[in-house]
């Protein structure tokens, strides 16, 4: 895991993924991202690291339900894995030990 | 009418199933009819069209396309086979047009002008493609043959009436 380290794009995107609680597949965590981040994403970027962060192992994914306005095709559904929960955690409390670590004297200059 | 309104573009649709990896082909699809669903609802028809078109050309990158070996084999092979053909009727046409060049080179009988070059030009090219239509529409073995052989024989026609003139039409060659 030491190896791993996650960009800010799929960091964002394993965040999402939790949040959504189950309910997480491409159009809703655009959605997701465009309403909590106001950040518009192509459903071409967020497949690429979907399908990414799978490779890695750090989310897992299975199919859901098909319904008409997806013209009867499956959903895939995604899941953070327990080395996607691992690997949060980490990227978390090295950001914090940054955000600790600086002076404050840095910030009064602003 | 309605029925088109709630439809995206065919043409973007089949690309997208050419260029995705089968095994991402149903969930993206499903992604793409949905965003589709929604800015029709949002935007209207003509708008939602146009954004399901940028979806379907921004999807086109290596993470979805995969490994390029799927692309040859669906229907990408019958369109490679039916180009192969295409240029093969078309070099035909070209090589014919090439032999009176290279004969009036070597005799006095054959004395073509550049409008004959033009007229004949037109006429293989034209009775080509023609038949790359024939072969690409009909399907039955027996329609191509008749289609084809009514095809050539039109040509056959038209060539002896602008060569020598064998119904006394206005265009008719002496």
């Amino acid at each position: 895991m030491s190896q791993k380290t996650l960009g800010e794009f799929e960091e964002i995107v394993i965040l999402i993924v939790a949040i959504l609680n189950g309910d997480a597949y491409s159009v809703s965590i655009i959605t997701e991202i465009d309403e909590r981040l106001n950040r518009n994403v192509s459903l071409g970027a967020i497949q690429t690291v979907l399908k990414r962060l799978e490779n890695k192992g750090l989310l897992k994914s299975e199919f859901g339900d098909a319904t008409n306005e997806r013209g009867g095709k499956r959903k895939r559904l995604y899941e953070v894995t327990a080395e996607g929960q691992k690997i949060l955690d980490h990227t978390r409390v090295q950001r914090n030990s940054l955000w600790e670590a600086i002076p404050r004297l840095s910030f009064k200059l602003y | 009418m309605k029925r088109r309104e709630n439809k995206p573009s065919r043409i973007a649709m089949t690309f997208f199933n050419w260029y995705c990896h089968p095994e991402f082909r149903e969930e993206i699809e499903g992604d793409l009819m949905e965003r589709f669903s929604t800015y029709s609802l949002k935007y209207g028809h003509n708008k939602a069209n146009r954004l399901f078109i940028k979806d379907v050309l921004f999807m086109f990158r290596p993470s979805i396309v995969g490994n390029i070996y799927h692309l040859t084999n669906t229907d990408t092979m019958e369109i490679t086979n039916q180009n192969k053909r295409l240029i093969t009727i078309l070099a035909t046409a070209i090589a014919l047009l090439l032999t009176p060049l290279i004969a009036m080179n070597f005799t006095n009988d054959v004395n073509w002008k550049i409008l004959d070059f033009l007229v004949a030009g037109i006429l293989l090219i034209g009775t080509g493609l023609t038949l790359e239509i024939i072969l690409r529409k009909i399907k039955t073995l027996r329609y191509r043959i008749l289609f084809g052989i009514t095809l050539f024989v039109v040509l056959l026609l038209i060539w002896a009436e602008l060569a020598v003139g064998i119904f006394g039409t206005p265009f008719a060659g002496s």
